[in-house]
Parts: C-alpha cells; sequence; structure tokens
C-alpha cells in the first residue's frame, strides 16, 4: 500500500502509516522527490505520528527525502514523533541533524510557512 | 510438597515452608535435639518470668536500648513477646507459627531502634542465664547437660538467623522507599509559559534517573505542545561524561519531537569539568544561569518583556 501525498497550497503533506514498509518509503521518495518539482512545492511535510517504529532505514530514508527534495527547492519537516520513539532513536544513535523536526502536524505547516515567509523577506 | 504452600509474606522478608526447613538444617537442628530440649521444658517453663525480667534488666543496662525503655506499652509488648518467645523455644515446634512470631519480634525491636549487637548481648546473656540453670540441674551428668546447652544453641542461631534478616529486610525497605521519595521528588517538569517547559535537576543523575527524566520531559512537551525547554542543573553537583552524554540525549531526543533545549546553570567547576572531558558540546545550547536561559527562551517564542508603566505610553500611542 503507498503511502498517499496530499497537496495543500505549496506544501506537500505524506501521512506514513503504521504499517508501512521499507518499499512503501522507498517508493515515498521517489514520489515525493518527483512531485516537488511537479507542483512546484516548497515545503514537505511528513507526519510519522502512528509510525511505532523508527528504524535505521526509515531514517535513512526520511534524511535522504530531505537531502533530495531540498535540491529541488523544498525545505523537509518531520512531524508527529512520539516520545518513545524520539527516545529510543537517540539511543540508537539515529538522528536526523539538518532536518527540521515539529511536534505535529499544525506545528509542521506554520514552520513552513514562517520559513517560506523568511524567503519571501529575504528575497525584497 | 512443602514449597507448595504461600509464602510466609510479612512487609519485607518472605520465608516458605521450604525456607524454614533449610534454615532448621543450616543449624544442625535434627530429632535428638528437639526430643533434649523436650527434657528441659519444665525448667525453662518454671522460671519464664525470671528470664524474661533478666533479658531486659540486662538490656536496661545497654544505653543504646534507651529508646524502648521509654516507650512503656512498647516494652510490656516486647516483654510479654519474649515470655511467648521463651514458652515457644522449649516447645518442640518450630514451624510456621513460631517463624511468624519471631519476625513479629524482630519487626518490633526495629521499629525502636534496637541495634543488632544490643540484641545479641541480651540473646547472649539470656542463653547462659539458661545454660547455668542446666548445668545445675544436671549436676552429676555434665555431659548431658552440655548436648542439651548445645541443642538449645542450635534453637537459638535459629532465630538469630530470622532476626538478622528481618532486621536487614526492613532497613532495606526504608532505604528503598526513601529512594522512590527521592525519585518522585526530584523531577518535576513544569510549565512556566505557555509553550515553555522548565526542567530543574537536583541531585545527581545516574543511567536510571536519566532515563526517567528523559521519558518524563518527552511527555511533557506533548502533552503541553511546548516549543522550548529550558533545563536548569544548578543544583547537579558534579558533571562527568556520563552526566554530559544523558543530557546531549535529552536534549536530541526533544529536539526529535520539535523542542529546543536550554541548559542552564552550569557553574564555572561544571563548564571547566565539561570542557575537560572532551565531550562534543555542539548540540547544547547553554547558558550562564536560569534568567538569562528564561529570557533566550522567551526571545525565541516571541515575548518581550517590558516593565507595565514602561509599556503603558507605547499602548496608548498604539
Amino acid at each position: 500500500m503507498s503511502i498517499p501525498i496530499l497537496k495543500q497550497g505549496c506544501v506537500l503533506i505524506a501521512c506514513v502509516q503504521a504499517a508501512a514498509t521499507d518499499q512503501d518509503l522507498i517508493q515515498l521518495k521517489d514520489e515525493l522527490t518527483d512531485k516537488v518539482g511537479q507542483l512546484r512545492s516548497r515545503g514537505v511535510v511528513i507526519d510519522v505520528s502512528t509510525l511505532d517504529v523508527m528504524d535505521s532505514f526509515a531514517t535513512r530514508t526520511l534524511r535522504g527525502i530531505a537531502q533530495a527534495t531540498k535540491l529541488r527547492g523544498a525545505e523537509v519537516v518531520i512531524v508527529g514523533i512520539q516520545p518513545d520513539i524520539a527516545f529510543a532513536m537517540v539511543q540508537l544513535g539515529l538522528s536526523l541533524d539538518g532536518i527540521a523536526t515539529a511536534l505535529d502536524l499544525e506545528e509542521g505547516l506554520e514552520l513552513v510557512s514562517a520559513r517560506m515567509s523568511e524567503d519571501v523577506d529575504n528575497a525584497t | 510438597m512443602l514449597e507448595q504452600t504461600p509464602a510466609l509474606q510479612l512487609r519485607s522478608l518472605s520465608i516458605t515452608d521450604g525456607d524454614i526447613e533449610h534454615r532448621k538444617k543450616t543449624v544442625g537442628l535434627d530429632l535428638d535435639d528437639i526430643t533434649r530440649i523436650a527434657s528441659i521444658k519444665e525448667i525453662v517453663i518454671s522460671r519464664v518470668d525470671e528470664y524474661t525480667d533478666g533479658f531486659f534488666r540486662y538490656l536496661a543496662n545497654l544505653s543504646e536500648a534507651s529508646a524502648l525503655f521509654t516507650r512503656r506499652e512498647a516494652l510490656e509488648e516486647a516483654k510479654g513477646r519474649k515470655r511467648e518467645h521463651l514458652v515457644a523455644l522449649v516447645s518442640g515446634v518450630y514451624g510456621r507459627n513460631y517463624v511468624e512470631e519471631r519476625i513479629a519480634l524482630g519487626i518490633l525491636y526495629n521499629k525502636y531502634g534496637l541495634e543488632t549487637r544490643v540484641f545479641l548481648g541480651g540473646f547472649h546473656h539470656l542463653m547462659k542465664t539458661i545454660g547455668s540453670d542446666i548445668m545445675l540441674h544436671y549436676r552429676s551428668e555434665p555431659e548431658k547437660a552440655f548436648q542439651i546447652f548445645l541443642s538449645l544453641t542450635k534453637i537459638g542461631f535459629f532465630d538469630i538467623s530470622i532476626l538478622v534478616d528481618v532486621l536487614v529486610a526492613e532497613r532495606q525497605l526504608t532505604i528503598d522507599l526513601q529512594q522512590e521519595a527521592i525519585r518522585e521528588l526530584s523531577t518535576p517538569v513544569l510549565q512556566i509559559r505557555e509553550r515553555l517547559l522548565i526542567l530543574p535537576i537536583i541531585g545527581t543523575i545516574d543511567s536510571q534517573r536519566a532515563k526517567q527524566l528523559t521519558d518524563d520531559l518527552l511527555r511533557a512537551i506533548r502533552a503541553n505542545r511546548s516549543k522550548v525547554v529550558v533545563m536548569d542543573i544548578t543544583g547537579v553537583g558534579a558533571v562527568d561524561s556520563k552526566v554530559a552524554n544523558h543530557l546531549i540525549q535529552t536534549v536530541a531526543a526533544a529536539r526529535l519531537m520539535g523542542s529546543s533545549v536550554i541548559v542552564t546553570g552550569l557553574s564555572a567547576n561544571v563548564a571547566q569539568a565539561l570542557v575537560g572531558l572532551g565531550v562534543d558540546l555542539s548540540k547544547l545550547d547553554t547558558t550562564g544561569d536560569l534568567q538569562a536561559g528564561l529570557e533566550q527562551a522567551e526571545h525565541m517564542l516571541g515575548y518581550r518583556m517590558v516593565r507595565a508603566n514602561q509599556a503603558l505610553p507605547q499602548l496608548q500611542s498604539a
């Protein structure tokens, strides 16, 4: 089952469901990098709040998505990492350095819009 | 078979029927001993009050046992129990009830702070008194008297083994309760402004506490939807590489949940220690004191602090 990607203005939202497999994540990476260019998106919010396991593969894929979409002009924000998962990730030495994180979808969207208005400010 | 009966549980110490048999074996108590003890039953029972008084008179002379003697009802209870103990001591039955009463007496002694050495002194005195009475009774057969006394000593050591275990277990229970209380008290996570949490840490941080601390903090971040956390370590006495690592882990975990952490209250000593340890501090956002940390946090959240009398004209002009 592929991961749905929703378009909201110039932001793309992807909700990773609990049962997402490695294959689904790779597919998400392909689709997102594709769509960011197609739809001229400025931001990507990936919601992982229903995910109950975050392993090294998932972390690496998310980092890959962030780097790839950045090259195509969109910032990634990962939202909804659960307390237990955050702690487990730290203990396993998995980090999301250089990638923005936020508490939930609402916060993530706020963060993206703040970044975009910053860019506009800088441009003018 | 014996193991199937439920364990005898008095607060901290649990003893099963199997344990009782094992303890008897440890002191070498067998049927011959019980027969020998039965032969002196009358002698002991006839003088039981004398022995009880003697035991407490001996304790009264020791300054360490004073707490027991300042409370009349406690002393009466202890005397009553000691008397029962002496009767039971020569009864020949050393089962569950006997052990249960020994444990109860141990808890009583512990409650009034009777030190193990004081109890041992008193118990030895008691055995000596009974021993000399046995010797007197079997004057013509010293060998038999000695055998009986040896059997009695075995019971004595059986009692002591239980009592010492009770005292140790009770002390451990107190320590456990206190540790639990300290743990509960020491990690409050407080919200002082909307989306701003403060986490004051006091005392030493070990692995277990660090885990609980991180856990509490992450849950609080979720519950309060906080964006900035000020972690104050003024009360942390020593910081070593392990503690520094714990702090960095907590900060990293909070960041994954979209919250920034500012560490405050690094004293000169702590700062020098951290630098000396060569820990990677690039991920730590630190300020010298709590005030600076709060100011920075407020700035990050977009607050601006102004005095009320300064703010007023501005509002009017706007």
